[in-house]
């Protein structure tokens, strides 16, 4: 088995010293969408949220300040960065990397909000990011100890063992926990009734992104095929 | 594939057959912190028991002991840092916002009275500066900056002109694109690896240093502030 197998055609590598990046035409076009995404993110208008309220027929605007958004803004930026990175990288470790940034961008997101249902289920979902540290990177670990190599342009020549098959299922754990997917999506739903929703829908997108990618690395890891 | 094939001859067996009690130590640990977060029901706590866990993560990412897994450990470190830290600041604004009063994260100004303050700055200062020129580095930086920060945070004069303030400022932003340009000839030009290195390790060291002094400058005025 070789990357082209899942990935389409293997377009080339960017070596740059250890950081190998490679391109296939999958995950080339993850990284564009990826990309465009986050260029529409960065250049569109903030929205205020308008709630109806009971027992009226009176509307509730929410609106959030400049320098607020100014923040946001920015580390939305710097998570669609991070999942951009996550698609093209051939590395297992700038991977974990990527996906522990896109955590705690996650988190700092919705941190300055004023809600206190919103910052509630921001610290759960805090809480269970920094316990699904440990399978993201002990699973890296695992892979290592048992390849040698945490390089999946090397990965895919090595027959699977065992621990590389433990090591790759804690590193979904990991990643699941660290992106807040199925069975952890109770508080992420929560965090995403904070106001101003361009910037929030990177949250979604880049754990969407991060999963099927995620999925692709653990077939090359395991080999089934 | 048995161990033998990546295990160089060089490592000695004991260090080797330590690999799989520390796995279980890790994973014991995840699992005695996992335990108690269950049973606790006050947020702080559980936020503290949390690092725990991470000391799992770390142990179980040692327990590899190669350079790849050195370079994973320093990451998992600053992760988890950057969590708690972010983590306590949502705690501590939902807290104030239930109450509504504001707390601030360290209570200035203090007092102190030592009297080592006022005989050894100079001395401590003029030690540290120069163990950290011979460091170099990140950890030169801090050991240098740390004198810096002791220095003024004992003498007594009070205010800096604008123009010392930004001229070190400027020189620790400069100083910081040394060690950037250092590390991307590590990438692109690997030959002139000496350049890069001294490029990066005086950089980060006379940014850091800089900047460690800036924040004791900062400090000050609110440290030497008395008590209302």
């Amino acid at each position: 088995m070789d990357l082209s197998t899942l990935g389409g055609q293997f377009i080339g590598i960017i070596p740059l010293g250890d950081i190998v990046l490679y391109f296939t035409t999958f995950n080339l076009f993850m990284f564009a969408a990826v990309l465009a995404f986050t260029v529409l993110i960065a250049i569109s208008r903030t929205e205020s949220q308008v709630e109806a309220q009971f027992g009226t027929l009176k509307d509730r605007e929410k609106k959030v300040g400049k320098a607020e958004f100014k923040i946001r803004r920015f580390l939305a930026i710097v998570c669609g960065l991070a999942t951009a990175g996550a698609m093209v990288t051939g590395d297992v470790f700038d991977f974990t990397l990527f996906v522990a940034l896109i955590g705690i961008v996650n988190i700092g997101i919705v941190a300055a909000v004023k809600e206190i249902d919103v910052l509630d289920s921001a610290f759960q979902y805090g809480i269970i990011a920094m316990i699904a540290s440990l399978p993201l990177f002990g699973g890296a670990a695992f892979i290592l100890a048992s390849s040698g190599t945490l390089s999946l342009l090397e990965i895919v020549n090595i027959p699977t063992t065992t621990l590389m098959l433990f090591g790759s299922i804690l590193l979904f754990l990991g990643v699941a926990g660290e992106t807040g997917v199925a069975p952890f999506f109770a508080t992420k739903a929560e965090m995403f009734r904070t106001p101003g929703s361009p910037f929030l829908l990177i949250i979604h997108l880049s754990s969407l992104m991060v999963i099927v990618r995620i999925i692709e690395i653990l077939l090359i890891i395991n080999k089934p095929f | 594939m048995s161990a033998s094939v990546l295990v160089p001859s060089v490592v000695s067996p004991v260090v080797v057959s330590l690999y799989l009690p520390a796995v279980f130590t890790a994973i014991l640990a995840a699992l005695i912190g996992l335990l108690a977060i269950s049973n606790q029901k006050n947020d702080l706590h559980t936020l503290i028991l949390t690092d725990i866990v991470g000391v799992g993560m770390l142990i179980l990412v040692a327990a590899v002991g190669t350079d790849l897994a050195e370079s994973l450990i320093l990451p998992g470190l600053v992760v988890e840092l950057a969590e708690i830290m972010a983590i306590s600041e949502i705690l501590m604004s939902r807290e104030m916002r239930k109450l509504g009063k504001t707390v601030e994260l360290i209570p200035l100004p203090l007092n102190m009275n030592m009297e080592i303050m006022d005989t050894a700055p100079t001395f401590i200062a003029i030690l540290l500066i120069a163990y950290g020129a011979f460091l170099t580095g990140f950890t030169g930086g801090a050991v240098a900056g740390g004198g810096i920060l002791f220095y003024v945070l004992s003498k007594m004069t009070r205010g800096v002109p604008t123009n010392t303030w930004e001229g070190i400022a400027g020189a620790s932003g400069i100083a910081w694109c040394l060690w950037l340009v250092g590390f991307l000839i590590f990438f692109i030009a690997p030959n002139y690896w000496l350049l890069a290195l001294f490029l990066g390790a005086f950089g980060v060291f006379i940014k850091v240093t800089f900047k460690v002094g800036l924040v004791g400058v900062m400090g000050r005025e609110e440290f030497k502030r008395e008590k209302e």
